[in-house]
This record gives structure tokens, C-alpha cells and sequence, in this order.
């Protein structure tokens, strides 16, 4: 097994979620780790938000995290082997006003990841430049678009419901264009 | 109104005064209200800390608002217009009724 320090992102969040699990507490990676992984690191995130969908109690994810040598600052964890940090936003689980459907597994040589599908970190990152006119998360979503096979017309019915039609035919063609 | 379902006075006070007005801050939620700061700040940021709301900063002033992003703020809204036509005019009116027009530095009234 590699040592936390030469742990990439996801084999860390693979880690930390699998000794999660075998407390019983079950979490999702999100957010933009997620877009890390999805663009083979074009796009780098320090930050692993691992969803926590069914609201355990802060004490019980603190004894695990402590138990791999993580401590606690404010709203996340560190480790002195590492410069990932890692936060347990509440859920639940959603992108937009729709709960996440599909969590996809990817296995690792440090455990099994539980990770939100490309198409639904594509909505997440959407969500943000919908919102909040970010242009970095548009840049993200682009990026994850263009390395995966997403569904177009999924996104397009889910930005409906945002009511962000006409955003994302703004949008459409940088998200559908050549794979990289 | 909300308080048998939100937990606390404050917390349906931070969450009518933000519906209300768009955003808030401390000071401002706590002066309509009459009520401590410091049991408002808490509320702002276990709402925060939840994701119901945001913040950013405006010079040293930390404002307030609703997560766009919250999965069920559409319901949220709702509920809080509901509670919010429950409460007296006079109560409406000092929430809802506020200069939101820029005031030119230095003009006396």
C-alpha cells in the first residue's frame, strides 16, 4: 500500500473512503477533485469534497480521519504528508435541484472510489457558472466534457429545470466540440 | 411561526429577513429584530455551513444570501412566503420596506 504521501487525489479519496465505509458511512466524491479526475489533473484542485449524503455526525467522520493521522481545521482536514484537503460538505447529493442518480465506482490500487459521473460534474460545475457567472467553472466543465463521454441531451433537459435553457445553447457547442 | 420546524426564532429570523430583502447582514437581522448578534452570527453560519446560504464580503461587511445552488431552496421560498404573510403589516412593512436606491457620499438626509 502507498504511503499517504505519494498518493495521488483520487487514490486518496479512494483511501479515505474506503476506511469510511468500513465504519458504515458512505460518501461521494464532488465538486472539483472530481473535475481533477475527469480531465487527468488539466485542471488541479487541492480541495476533496466528499459528500456526506446521509449526514453523519461530524465526531464520527473525525474519529476516522484522525484514526489515518488527519486533524481538524475549521471545516476540513489536513495531514501533515499531504497538501490535499478534505472537506465533508452535508448533502444531500444533488446537482442543481435534482438529486445525483448514478454514482460511478472507479477501483484503485488504494480502494474503491465512489464518484459522481462525468455528466453529472459537467451539471455540477454548469451549476456554478449558471449561478454565479463563474467562467472558471465553465472552463471545467468544458474540460470534462471534452475527455468523457457525456450526454448532451441530459444536460440540456437538467439545465431546462434550472431554467437555463438558453445559457446552455449558448454553451452547447463548447461542451459537445472536438474530444480532445 | 416556523419555530416548532426550524429549531430556533433566529433561525426563521435570518431566514425571512434574507427572503425579505435579498440579502443581510449581522448587524442589520439583528437590529430588525431586536435580537443578539451573536446568537445571529451563529445562525448565518450554521446555514451556511449547511448550504442554505452564501456569503461574500463587501468592504468588512459579510453579506448573506440564499445558495442558488441549494436543491430545495424553490421550497424553501415558498414556505418562508407563507410564514412571512403571517406576520403583521407593521412587520411586513419593516422587512420589505427599505432604501435600496444608492445615497450620494456625503448628502445630509
Amino acid at each position: 500500500m502507498k504511503s499517504i504521501k505519494e498518493m495521488t487525489q483520487g487514490e486518496l479519496a479512494a483511501f479515505i473512503q474506503t476506511h469510511l465505509r468500513e465504519k458504515g458511512i458512505d460518501v461521494v466524491l464532488s465538486g472539483g477533485a472530481s473535475v481533477s479526475i475527469y480531465s487527468s489533473n488539466r485542471y488541479v484542485s487541492w480541495d476533496l469534497d466528499l459528500i456526506n449524503p446521509y449526514f453523519v455526525k461530524r465526531r464520527a467522520l473525525r474519529e476516522t480521519m484522525q484514526g489515518l493521522g488527519f486533524h481538524e481545521e475549521g471545516r476540513h482536514f489536513e495531514h501533515p504528508d499531504t497538501q490535499f484537503f478534505i472537506e465533508f460538505p452535508p448533502g444531500p447529493l444533488a446537482v442543481g435541484v435534482e438529486p445525483v442518480k448514478q454514482v460511478n465506482e472507479i477501483e484503485f490500487s488504494t480502494g474503491m472510489l465512489r464518484i459522481i459521473s462525468p455528466t453529472d460534474c459537467v451539471k455540477d460545475r454548469l451549476a456554478g457558472y449558471y449561478h454565479w457567472d463563474d467562467l472558471q467553472c465553465l472552463e471545467q466543465a468544458v474540460l470534462v466534457a471534452q475527455a468523457n463521454k457525456i450526454d448532451p441531451e441530459e444536460i440540456e433537459r437538467w439545465s431546462e429545470v434550472e431554467g437555463k435553457l438558453d445559457e446552455f445553447r449558448r454553451i452547447r457547442d463548447q461542451l459537445t466540440g472536438r474530444k480532445a | 411561526m416556523l419555530e416548532p420546524l426550524l429549531g430556533s426564532t433566529n433561525a426563521e429570523r435570518v431566514l425571512v429577513f434574507i427572503l425579505a430583502r435579498n440579502e443581510g447582514y449581522v448587524r442589520e437581522i439583528a437590529r430588525v429584530f431586536g435580537g443578539d448578534p451573536d446568537s445571529i452570527q451563529k445562525q448565518l453560519a450554521k446555514f451556511e455551513s449547511g448550504g442554505v446560504l452564501v456569503s461574500r464580503t463587501a468592504g468588512r461587511t459579510r453579506l448573506y444570501s440564499f445558495n442558488p445552488r441549494y436543491p430545495f431552496l424553490k421550497e424553501l421560498r415558498s414556505l418562508l412566503e407563507k410564514a412571512l404573510s403571517f406576520y403583521s403589516k407593521e412587520e411586513r412593512e419593516e422587512l420589505v420596506m427599505s432604501r435600496r436606491r444608492p445615497r450620494r457620499r456625503g448628502k445630509p438626509l
